[in-house]
């Protein structure tokens, strides 16, 4: 036994080779199915890839990308083209290239270009420093730390899947997406993803988080058993704190099973209120109203509601219980 | 097929491969068979590697995204027969059973000792998050990876 251990910690346990072993199991289908058979390692990947261009502008990789929309996707982590290429795309676009990764604090806020890893978003001391930490706090609740690694929020900004955490918090942080579609352009995430019809989506180039006051504060909640899980619902809220008021209140709830969306109607009924338990309450019942819940395979519309409730409610008891008591 | 240049546990291998394969599927044909894989879609963690020392998936990762940067497997981690800290206190702690997990449990941990040499429990869960394990409990895992960091901190070594 012992002997055995030693050896499998030199990674040497014994592995089968040679010809493809009976079928154990397959899932999906075309470029996306996945075969398992006993002792084949060769059955993942994009094998109709036939070509990665690096492009080193914005302009070149945007020209690649429209000159044959269908066969081609734009590369960053690639953990979501490993997942889910769709089987006409042969030539992929690494755009790794076209910025240095990582974080940058200006006058008007912080800048976060496309490459940047989740992993280092959530350990830049600038992020800790943002809005009481809420970024950091969302992104350590998204994936395994393994994958938070590679993946790229320029990725998960243009992926959007509606159980996104990422998109959701930066639209309670007002983020401004960075785009190029010919032309390099600047829109609030919400906008962004309002737009998105065109055939060809645009390159997502950056994030910006606009300049907040110190006592702004967020709280985000998510029903998942895991990070790795589709969440049933996510929520967050972000709050500036003055005199004890709330104001410019953000809320927004996702995976309903769509993208996720602001609620005005509770951002307004929060704004220059004191959070008392009734007034937080209040917000919650008219969040689980509001929301544009609806049923699938996972959850019921109902049950998303009564998430809606119990989320908004949880968020903001958090914000008065954690960092506000002084404020507030 | 194309000619890739990697880094595997500081050796230069020129590798064969499609554009389309993964980091895991070059890794086990170079020989790299401590790489395992358990599901080939980012769940398991059995094929963990290290790229630029931070532990990722490499069957989520792209081979030809690996080129020019480093790359450590489970077999580069022992100097010779001299297990590493984190290797020997696995042994020690009874936290091996079939071994499967083993590689990409060992090789989270090293990511976070390398950043934090005294993490709290909690870290030491988060890191190894995407690292299952279905034999053991986690409890002797996650003892390992505090003596190993004990032993790193005070130099020793078993
Ligand atoms: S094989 Fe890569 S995570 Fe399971
Ligand atoms: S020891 Fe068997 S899977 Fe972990």
């Amino acid at each position: 036994m012992e002997d055995t251990t030693r050896w499998a910690m030199r990674g040497t346990t014994a592995c089968k080779h040679g010809k493809p072993g009976p079928l154990v199991s397959a899932r999906g289908d075309g470029n996306n199915r996945r075969e398992e058979r006993e002792g084949d390692v060769e059955d993942v990947g994009l094998h109709r890839i036939q070509s990665i261009a690096r492009p080193t502008t914005a302009d070149e990789a945007w020209r690649l990308r429209t000159a044959d929309p269908e066969t081609t996707r734009f590369l960053g982590g690639g953990i979501d083209l490993i997942l889910y290429t769709p089987e006409t795309v042969t030539t992929l676009i690494d755009v790794s290239r076209l910025g240095r990764a990582g974080v940058s604090a200006g006058r008007a806020g912080l800048a976060i270009s496309a490459g940047t890893t989740l992993s280092r978003i959530l350990e830049a001391p600038e992020i800790a420093a943002y809005a009481g930490g809420f970024l950091r706090d969302v992104l350590r609740q998204v994936a395994s730390p393994l994958q938070r690694n590679v993946a790229t929020i320029g990725g998960a900004v243009a992926r959007a899947h509606p159980w996104s955490d990422v998109v959701l918090a930066l639209l309670v942080l007002d983020a401004d997406v960075e785009v190029f579609d010919g032309a390099a352009r600047s829109v609030p995430a919400a906008d962004f993803y309002a737009s998105r019809s065109q055939n060809v989506a645009p390159l997502v180039t950056g994030i910006r988080l606009p300049k907040r006051a110190p006592s702004t504060r967020g709280a985000f909640e998510k029903f998942a058993r895991t990070g790795f899980d589709v969440g049933l619902l996510n929520c967050a809220c972000v709050v500036e704190v003055a005199k004890g008021t709330c104001s410019r209140v953000r809320v927004a709830v996702g995976g309903t099973p769509a993208l996720a969306r602001r609620l005005p109607d509770v951002e307004a009924a929060l704004e220059g209120k004191r959070p008392s338990s009734a007034t937080i309450g209040d917000a919650a019942s008219l969040a689980a109203r509001g929301v544009d819940a609806r049923d699938d395979r996972r959850a019921s519309e109902l049950y998303r509601r009564t998430l809606t409730e119990v989320g908004v409610r949880r968020c903001f008891e958090r914000l008065t219980r954690d960092g506000m008591e002084g404020a507030l | 097929m194309t000619s890739l240049e990697l880094t595997i546990n500081g050796a230069r291998r020129v590798v064969d491969a499609n554009p389309g394969d993964t980091l895991l599927e070059v890794l086990r044909r170079a020989g790299h068979v401590g790489v395992k894989k358990g599901c080939g879609s980012g769940d398991c963690g059995a094929c963990t590697v290290l790229l630029d020392g931070r532990a990722v998936n490499a069957c989520l990762v792209l081979a030809a995204k690996a080129e020019k940067r480093a790359i450590l497997t489970i077999e580069g981690l022992a100097n010779g027969d001299a297990l590493h800290p984190i290797q020997e206190a696995f042994l020690d702690e009874g936290a091996v059973q079939c071994g499967y997990c083993t590689p990409g449990m060992v090789l989270s941990a090293y990511d976070l000792l390398s950043r934090n040499p005294t993490p709290s429990e909690g870290e030491i869960r988060e890191a190894i998050s995407g690292n299952l394990c279905r034999c053991t409990g986690y409890v002797k895992q996650i003892r390992a990876v505090q003596t190993a960091a004990e032993r790193m901190r005070s130099g020793r070594n078993g």
